[in-house]
């Protein structure tokens, strides 16, 4: 029993204590951080105006040519990602298209899983806009309002409220996919594992430590976005 | 007003997009300006001493790795800014070749695979930056295996095994054959699993599908001496030593080195060759 207690504060010395390797895991854990902000942050965006051109396609009836054009171009980016390994994604990112620049790996990170998200989030966006029954359009419409004001005032509100679960659920996977960019040699907190167990030569301890801060990492999302739609949901009755 | 606002959603896609498009082809054709750019004489490193500030690339739990590692800041040392830790020497080489990272420290036999590769753009340095002793490891309390081991790499060197292999894989000699296992050879002891990391040219490396290189051809030799058949197991190099340790692989040979950090962890069976680490920077 007493060597096996031992065991475990050589262990968690050699894992934390040991050349500081705690800085390894909090600048890690920075670089995660940054990571999913920002990339969820353009994936919203981006994933937002995607089903805008989407609906308002589906929704028009004398289509433009522009719309058709943009309607199509929509398609193809979601189909080229949603099609492809995040993975592939990233490296592709790195090695390809910012191939022979010398640049900071965040922002290209950032770059990558935030079009990769969009893709998502878009579809999210179109379910969420597409489950308001159309006849709330038209009760605007019949009130005077044209149609940017009713999807403004009317559609929108009433769509967010619908797809905060599910953008949540995103956010959670989003974090958790960014463990992958320890592929192109960034130090995010899966890569500060990697190297402590390269250097301790012992799996255990970096692991277990990065798979629990993960896992409280997603209970304080899951935390927080509980507590918005709970005010989401205020006015509700 | 609905046609505005789609039109000016559409313009803002399209712009992205575009912007995509166009930096993906002009970095691609900035990476070929560049790479006929450096190959025209762009060499900022010529010694040891150059590479103070400068950025390294190295592979994963690799000497490279630990030695660099420690020299980041060490005015005793290479003073080098910072170390950029790849999964594979081929990503930090390709890094390196697009002007990602300032050299890459990776053992000489490697580095040479890389520049032969890329002659008009790398070059290796001419002051090595270190000699080791490259031995195969095997999980502490497994003396047994150990010991079995070395007596067969003593007997393999004796009779000129291990000479034929090296002038195969490092000497290069034409027509030399290395090692192939001999008529009749059994294995009344079942099988022994080597866990190796295959992107290691000459020591190990994927040929129309199959792991080779020098240390695979040497285990091979010895599990046949010891009466075993050798199973090879590919994986990270940083996962070789946990898996050699859990037992998921009765061996590791991957060209690695014996230092005391990992002598504590693992056992060592006697050297087999030597290699030394140096270090690839652009011409």
């Amino acid at each position: 029993m007493q060597d096996l207690w031992q065991n475990l504060v050589k262990q968690f010395t050699a894992t934390f204590i040991t050349e500081q390797r705690y800085m390894l895991f909090l600048n890690g854990l920075k670089t995660t951080l940054t990571i999913t902000f920002c990339a969820a942050l353009l994936g919203i965006v981006l994933g937002f105006l995607i089903a805008y051109c989407r609906t308002t396609y589906e929704r028009t009836l004398r289509r433009g040519p522009l719309l058709k054009f943009l309607n199509f171009l929509c398609n193809v980016y979601l189909t080229v990602i949603r099609g492809t390994p995040t993975m592939i994604q990233v490296l592709i990112m790195y090695f390809v298209i910012f191939g022979s620049v010398k640049i900071d790996k965040v922002p290209v990170a950032v770059l990558a899983f935030g079009m990769n998200s969009g893709a998502y989030v878009a579809e999210i966006f179109r379910g969420g806009i597409m489950s308001i029954d159309y006849g709330q359009m038209e009760a605007a419409r019949s009130l005077g309002l044209n149609y940017t004001q009713a999807t403004w005032r009317v559609i929108l509100p009433q769509t967010i409220k619908n797809v905060f679960p599910s953008l949540g659920n995103e956010l959670i996977v989003l974090l958790k996919e960014t463990s992958i960019s320890g592929y192109i040699a960034l130090q995010d907190l899966t890569k500060a594992g990697d190297i402590v167990r390269s250097r301790t030569y012992s799996a255990f301890f970096p692991y277990i430590s990065v798979a629990a801060i993960y896992l409280v990492l997603v209970l304080i999302l899951e935390k927080i976005l509980g507590n918005i739609e709970g005010r989401l949901a205020a006015s509700d009755r | 007003m609905k046609k505005f606002v789609a039109l000016m959603l559409g313009l803002t896609m399209a712009l992205s997009l575009a912007a995509c498009g166009g930096s993906a082809s002009s970095s691609a054709a900035a990476s070929s300006e560049a790479a006929s750019s450096e190959a025209a004489g762009k060499q900022t490193i010529f010694s040891l001493d150059d590479m103070a500030d400068k950025t390294v690339g190295v592979q994963l739990g690799t000497t490279g790795d630990i030695y660099m590692s420690d020299a980041v800041g060490n005015a005793d040392d290479l003073n080098i800014a910072g170390v950029e830790e790849y999964n594979k020497a081929a990503d930090a080489v390709q890094a390196l070749l697009s002007g990602k990272i300032d050299a890459v420290c990776i053992d000489d036999q490697v580095a040479k695979n890389f520049v032969a590769a890329n002659p008009d753009s790398l070059v290796v340095l001419d002051t090595p930056y270190a000699t080791e002793d490259y031995a195969a490891c095997v999980a502490k309390g497994n003396d047994q295996l150990t010991e079995a081991m070395n007596a067969a790499i003593a007997e393999l060197k004796n009779n000129g095994t291990l000479d034929a292999i090296l002038d195969k894989y490092i000497n290069k000699t034409e027509g030399a054959v290395g090692y192939v296992t001999p008529e009749g050879t059994e294995y009344p002891n079942g099988e022994l699993t080597m866990a190796t990391n295959a992107t290691f040219e000459p020591y190990e490396y994927i040929q129309n599908g199959e792991v080779i290189g020098l240390d695979v051809d040497f285990a091979k030799a010895i599990c046949d001496q010891m009466g075993y058949k050798l199973h090879v197991e590919d994986m990270e190099f940083d996962a070789i030593i946990p898996a050699v340790q859990s037992g998921k692989a009765d061996f590791g040979m991957a060209g690695m080195t014996v230092t005391p950090e990992r002598a504590e962890s693992i056992n060592f069976t006697d050297s087999y060759c030597t290699g030394v680490q140096s270090i690839i920077v652009l011409k």
